[in-house]
């Protein structure tokens, strides 16, 4: 876009700032900082009521002091309207704070400017007290469907030059100066807050309260209102004790909607930054600014998305190395520009917009360079698609379980759950979807990355439906459990677990529903119960050819299965020994929590209706369990619950814990010996200063894993996401098979492996669909690896030495000896009995045997200084500590 | 005692049995003053005696004065060294008790001493010093003989402007045994204890690292005495201090080292250290000389490397992040109450307020004053907000908020003596956090060679084993058990002119105090 045409429009802004006499000085008006954040998109338009679970899970993201939502894509016959309007006109949504100013407003803000096609108020519950999780009256909330009347639009024209722009662009300035006008005049200018604009643009809609968001969905009464894209945000600020619903998110432009998590470290520089441009923030919350900046690089400089996101999370370090000279080129330039107006992280923002011109919507999440905030990413491919962000994986789940129970097509298990990489080469920290219309108006979803490369979904074509009953053919009925029943002999369960993997790919899901269900039956003697747990375990763990079909369908099979075995299970009040060594337990029988009797091993914890921290969380209960002599533990439908196998205090080597569902963050914070298997991914924050015991994730690890950990032996499947094991010492041992988003092993401290000291493992695999090992396109790709260590080592499978010099800020690399090897072998032996993943397999390079020093690289600490100190005990000196607790 | 039967009780419910087993038997200490010298043979002192040939043991001095400072021993013909620390110099003329003045021979000379004008610096002058000596000796203030500045410093600011202004007469005669000072530490109510300390003052942060493990447990015995806390600072639990667990907090700071279920479990408070104000920004920092041996176990880390903990926590970017920090040690020990320490930045009340949602009992800001010699020059005193605008703030803010007394509000970074203490309750604080005082009553001359920690001249701030034999535990304790008995008498002496019953009472009464560079009068009646 021309500059000229640039200055035209930022010009008019500047004019219409200084006639409404905005104020100079401008401060942060709250803080705020984590917060919980969703967004889903379907292809279908889907009923609000799916925001409200996993808005609800995250409650502990927000304080109730603001919440948000925002739709896009909506049904016309639900609001009123034709097709035709909705699409055509822009959806103005006005709240009233005071009830008063309505009249008046419409006289000064719209009957003049627009035509209006419709106009409803939004209906309500009559008594806003009998929602729960509101702090105060909701705003009454008006809907305009408006477009600037011609001879307006023609005189804003004329009078701001714009001459030059398409129409439509002007009418966008026109509505979105008119809303600042009407912000400026009954919002900002004053102490008594009295009405905003919500949002203005087409086909899209926001909502916000001082509350929880999902108090919204029961309040206006949207429970039923369809969109394809939907977007949520619970708040957490922490100054006044006044709140606005105008301070929460989302935060509108033209066109979208943008929630956000974290808190910028440079919101002044941002705001003198648009300022420069004659953009001027009204709500004073860094969420608006970014919704500003976007809308900027959007409309005004129309940058094509890729360059938005550039501008808003730049590429840096070896990222930036490692793209085009020509992207170098462009990205020099974008950086060069905008730098002040990058907002500093941490960062998360997730957008809906509405790109009505180019008939689709998209969905997109955006992470800042440092990744300091927790992102994932889903999609759900199949006849109904769905694509989703949040920023935690148990919000995603427990969308997808809300939807799926409305469209039995849904899976509740996604195809794929990934990151993105903030400010990276690969993926450049963000995932697009676009939802695009086609003529007849039936949406498809394709996801892809800043580069618009397209994200990758495994294998399979063929879908189970759901919304039917599993079935089976005569044949299947005689020969399966036949099958299974002969073959199950307690402790058999891998020999099982082979014989049913192998006949899988050429199974039907009906068969492979009989089969899992003949394991239930089994499972009923209780000689058998654990090998039958085991054998689903296996099947739920491991990677092995399907066939033609969908991997996230055969796991929602066998989760759906194993969830019922465990819900057969004998529950705690049963005191007969002859029922087996399993007792389950829930959130209502919780009281019944007694000591184990006769043979009983395993308690087996329901998590479902736990809170997810404080006294009434399942990781509390499992502690007092513990107390009472509880040793072996599986939990079940966990919803995100933090804490897991946290304060069981020392000597735990005796204590295992299975966890199967969405686990929380926090997990295995601080063990001391005990083992505990993730059935799945895990969260952030995991094993942080774990003293030993041993943690087993089949999946990947969030953020800042490990930190500060002493010891503890760790195996996981998948990735770690970014700042895993900084600041540990001791002696962790870690395997990783897929690799690290950044900052492994930062300060690492771990003395000497060879003598007793700490390592990580990193093998930059994935296991494919058919659960062959597949190389990653580099073990590592963060720019910074084992920063400033002092001890310990990495262990890189790389082969093909992609590891370079610039990636080690203080490390150095060193040869792989045969002490080293005989080291680390131990570790990937343990790592194959979990995972399957054979060691030689890992030493097979483009089908050659290689030997272990031409496989793995060494990273070491580059400069320690050989030190002698006079060793004194002087801190744990000549303390009798067993005689002074037996005297006790 | 039948509470306590009940506390052991209650422990066993709370905590799993293999945290208990560690438990040793809980030391007491006597709160009792005891006269505690100098371990120097010469402590530095204002004067210097200096006795001539011309004596002639006449023993005429010995008689004089009353301060004890001439020293002849029985069955010798000479007398020994004079005692120059106890000498308070020229003003006995106006008492008559002079012994220049009435030394036969003019053997005698009283001069200044050099070092006093060399010690000490604008925050902690030389007075201060030596006045904190005295009271950790004698257990009691100065005598008002030696003329020791010693209710501030001369920094030109700060705690050094203000002043009470005391009424010409208390406004209630009280009887200082009917005064109050303990402060309650939860003000939650939310099940957990209330924790109750008898002085409104507990001990900082300082690791096994940064200081040796004598003056570790020399704080960690007064405090057992004076029945308030010590904390482990970031260095690890020393298993020596075990048996003062129910006086100790634990420090989760950014490095979180030596920081395990088990030290989380043993103490009733728990101190997450966001930032300090010496250095908000710079994270923490032990030099590699300091990392000896022991120090390397403690923290397993690796022997002789600098051992940094990084700013801010990895795991907190929000308040949120904050809000699940605090919920994963409350639930690792579900008894502790949880104490967040941060800097003082401009938007301290926000933090303040942010730390109470997210479920502190304790807001510990510290401010910029504070900070020892291992903290970069370059950032005492200019980055984080001067303490005593910080305490203000965060209180009136926390007011308006309504949530004042829902949690207990704790100033710390440069509070040196019973006024300064005074001053910050009297501008809204519930009590204070106390570190470099301690130093100095074990022997600090504040020197500023903390970071180079193992050359400590005094052996305080040093884990070289040689140099911290210089000081036992006995004397280190009773060092500062007499500096809190001073401290506590001078408290009462202030509630009691100010006719309050509690220390409860001063909380927030800034009316009681004014900024001498706001006020007429050049002097005021403290």
């Amino acid at each position: 876009m021309n500059s000229e045409l640039i200055s035209r429009l930022t010009d008019s802004r500047k004019i219409l700032a200084e006639s409404l006499d905005y104020p100079p000085i401008l401060r942060k008006e709250s803080e705020e900082g984590g917060c919980g954040v969703v967004g889903f998109c379907c292809s279908l338009p889907v009923a609000g009521r799916h925001i409200y679970e996993p808005s609800r899970q995250m409650h502990n993201r927000g304080n109730g002091k603001g919440g948000g939502i925002a739709a896009v894509g909506l049904v016309p016959e639900q609001l009123g309207v034709s097709r035709e309007i909705l699409d055509s006109h822009y959806l103005l949504h006005v709240a009233f704070i005071d009830t008063n100013v309505r009249a008046e407003i419409e006289n000064e803000f719209i009957t003049p400017f627009f035509d209006i096609a419709a106009s409803a108020e939004l209906d309500k519950v009559d008594d806003w007290k009998t929602v729960p999780g509101l702090e105060v009256l909701p705003p009454d909330v008006c809907r305009y469907f408006v477009r600037v009347k011609p001879a307006v639009l023609d005189s804003f024209i004329e009078k701001n030059r714009l001459q030059k722009h398409g129409r439509d662009e002007a009418e966008d300035e026109f509505i979105s100066q008119n809303s600042f006008s009407l912000n400026q005049r009954y919002y900002a200018s004053l102490g008594e807050k009295r009405a905003f604009v919500l949002s203005h643009g087409k086909d899209i809609m926001i909502l916000k309260v001082v509350g929880y968001a999902e108090a919204i969905v029961k309040y206006y009464k949207i429970e039923d209102l369809c969109a394809h894209v939907w977007i949520a945000h619970q708040r957490f600020p922490t100054k006044g004790r006044v709140w606005h619903p105008g301070g929460a998110h989302p935060f509108a432009a033209i066109d979208m909607a943008l929630v956000h998590n974290g808190d910028f470290a440079n919101y002044h520089s941002v705001t003198e930054y648009l300022k420069q441009r004659h953009i001027y923030p009204q709500f004073l919350t860094d969420t608006e600014v970014s919704a500003l900046l976007f809308d900027l690089f959007s409309r005004t400089y129309h940058y094509p998305l890729e360059y938005i996101i550039e501008a808003l999370a730049p590429t840096t370090e070896l990222d930036f190395d490692r793209l085009s000279p020509e992207r170098q080129k462009t990205y020099r330039t974008i950086q060069a520009t905008h730098i002040h107006g990058s907002p500093d992280g941490p960062w998360f923002f997730i957008i809906a917009r509405n790109l009505a011109r180019q008939r689709k919507f998209q969905l997109m999440g955006i992470t800042d360079t440092a990744m300091l905030r927790p992102q994932v990413f889903a999609f759900c491919d199949g006849e109904v698609q769905v694509g989703l962000i949040a920023s935690e994986k148990q919000a995603i789940d427990a969308t997808l379980l809300s939807l799926s129970k409305d469209d039995r097509r849904i899976c509740p298990v996604a195809d794929r759950y990934w990151n993105a990489r903030g400010g990276s080469y690969e993926d450049g920290g963000a995932f697009i979807f676009d939802l695009n219309k086609d003529k007849e108006g039936a949406v498809r979803i394709t996801c892809t990355d800043k580069f618009s490369t397209p994200v990758a979904m495994p294998g399979g074509t063929e879908s189970c439906d759901f919304s039917k009953e599993f079935s089976y053919s005569i044949e299947a009925e005689e020969t399966i459990p036949t099958l299974i029943s002969e073959r199950f002999v307690p402790g058999n369960a891998s020999a099982i677990f082979e014989m049913i993997r192998d006949l899988i790919p050429q199974s039907t899901y009906d068969e492979i529903h009989l089969a899992c269900r003949q394991i239930i039956n089994q499972a009923k003697d209780p000689s058998k119960t654990s090998t039958a747990i085991e054998v689903l375990t296996l099947l739920n763990d491991r990677r092995f050819t399907l066939g033609t079909k969908r991997r996230s369908h055969v796991l929602h099979i066998i989760r759906t299965e194993l969830n019922l075995l465990f819900l057969g299970l004998s529950k705690i009040s049963v005191k007969d020994a002859a029922r087996g060594a399993y007792r389950l337990i829930d959130f209502e029988s919780r009281s019944d929590l007694r000591e184990p009797q006769g043979g009983e091993t395993t308690l087996v914890i329901n998590a479902a209706h736990f809170a997810p921290e404080g006294d009434d969380c399942d990781a509390a209960l499992l502690v007092d369990a513990y107390m009472k002599g509880w040793r072996r533990f599986i939990c079940f439908n966990c919803i995100g619950q933090r804490y897991s196998g946290c304060g069981l205090g020392p000597e735990t080597d005796e204590v295992t814990i299975d966890l199967y569902g969405s686990s929380g963050d926090y997990l295995g914070s601080g063990i001391d010996g005990l083992t505990i298997t993730v059935h799945g991914n895990a969260q952030d924050q995991l094993g942080q200063i774990i003293k030993q015991g041993r943690l087993i994730i089949h999946g990947d690890v969030g953020q800042t894993f490990m930190y500060g950990a002493k010891g503890g032996e760790v195996y996981v499947l998948g990735n770690a996401a970014g700042r895993p094991l900084i600041n540990s010492v001791g002696r962790p041992k870690v395997v990783i098979n897929g690799t690290c988003l950044d900052f492994l092993a930062e300060s690492f401290m771990a003395g000497d492996p060879l003598s007793g000291g700490g390592f990580v493992i990193l093998n930059g695999v994935r296991l494919d669909n058919d659960g062959k090992l597949i190389d990653l396109a580099d073990p590592y790709p963060g720019s910074n690896l084992f920063s400033l260590a002092s001890g310990g080592a990495i262990f890189v499978r790389d082969p093909r030495k992609t590891l370079v010099d610039q990636q080690l800020n203080g490390g150095r690399f060193a040869k792989v000896t045969d002490a080293d090897w005989e080291l680390i072998l131990p570790y990937l032996e343990e790592n194959e009995k979990h995972f399957g993943i054979k060691v030689s397999e890992l030493l097979r390079v483009k089908g050659r045997q290689l030997k272990p020093c031409n496989v793995y690289r060494k990273v070491v600490p580059g400069n320690v200084k050989d030190i002698v100190l006079e060793d004194t005990d002087d801190v744990w000196a000549d303390e009798p500590v067993e005689e002074m607790a037996a005297t006790m | 005692m039948a509470s306590s039967m009940e506390k052991e009780r209650r422990l066993e419910d709370i905590l799993p049995e293999n945290t208990l087993k560690t438990r040793v038997p809980q030391e007491q200490v006597e709160r009792v003053v005891r006269p505690a010298p100098s371990r120097y043979r010469n402590e530095i002192s204002r004067y210097i005696v200096h006795r001539s040939q011309d004596c002639r043991s006449c023993g005429k001095c010995l008689e004089i004065c009353s301060y004890g400072v001439h020293v002849h021993k029985p069955g010798f013909k000479y007398f020994g060294e004079p005692q120059h620390h106890l000498c308070v110099g020229p003003s006995c003329e106006k008492s008559g008790r002079y012994c220049v003045a009435h030394c036969p021979t003019g053997a005698l000379q009283i001069r200044e001493n050099p070092m006093y004008r060399a010690l000490g610096d604008y925050r902690w002058t030389a007075d201060l010093i030596l006045a904190t000596w005295k009271m950790a000796e004698t257990g009691d203030v100065p005598d008002p003989a030696y003329d020791y500045d010693y209710e501030c410093g001369n920094s030109g600011g700060g705690f050094d402007r203000l002043r009470f202004k005391f009424p010409e007469k208390p406004p209630v005669e009280l009887d200082e045994s009917e005064i109050d000072t303990s402060i309650t530490l939860n003000r939650r109510g939310d099940g957990r204890p209330q924790v109750t300390i008898d002085v409104p003052w507990y001990g900082g942060g300082m690791s096994f690292g940064s200081v040796s493990n004598v003056t570790q447990l020399s704080k960690a015995r007064a405090c057992v005495a004076f029945n308030t806390f010590t904390c482990t600072g970031e260095g690890g639990y020393m298993e020596r201090m075990r048996p003062y667990d129910d006086h100790v907090i634990t420090q989760v700071a950014t490095g979180l080292f030596g920081v395990r279920e088990e030290t989380i479990q043993r103490v009733p408070i728990v101190e997450f250290k966001y930032a300090q104000g010496a250095k908000p920004g710079l994270g923490g920092h032990l030099l590699g000389d300091k990392n000896t041996p022991a120090v390397a176990r403690m923290r397993e880390a690796v022997l002789g490397i600098s051992l940094f903990s990084p700013f801010p926590f990895h795991s907190v970017y929000s308040i949120e992040d904050h809000m699940k920090h605090l919920d994963w040690i409350k639930h690792i020990n579900r008894r502790a109450l949880v104490s967040t320490k941060v800097s003082t930045p401009t938007d301290v009340d926000m933090v303040a307020v942010g730390s109470y949602s997210a479920g502190t009992h304790i807001v510990h800001i510290d401010g910029g004053y504070g900070g020892t010699g291992a903290a970069p020059d370059i950032a005492k005193k200019n980055i984080a907000m001067p303490i005593e605008y910080a305490i203000g703030k965060v209180h009136q803010f926390l007011a308006a908020e309504g949530v004042r007394d829902k949690v207990t509000l704790i100033a710390s970074g440069g509070i040196r003596t019973a006024y300064d203490i005074a001053k910050a309750i009297a501008l809204g604080a519930d009590g204070v956090v106390i570190g470099t005082a301690e130093m100095v009553a074990l022997g600090c001359v504040r020197c500023s060679r903390c970071e180079s920690g193992r050359g400590c001249p005094r052996g305080i701030a040093t884990t070289d084993p040689v140099l911290a034999a210089k000081m036992d535990i006995d004397w280190g304790s009773q060092r500062l058990i007499n500096l809190y008995s001073a401290w506590h008498k001078t408290l009462k002496s202030i509630l009691r002119r100010l006719g309050m019953r509690s220390v409860g009472e001063l909380r927030g009464r800034t009316d009681l105090m004014m900024h001498l560079d706001y006020t007429d009068e050049g002097t005021t009646n403290t």
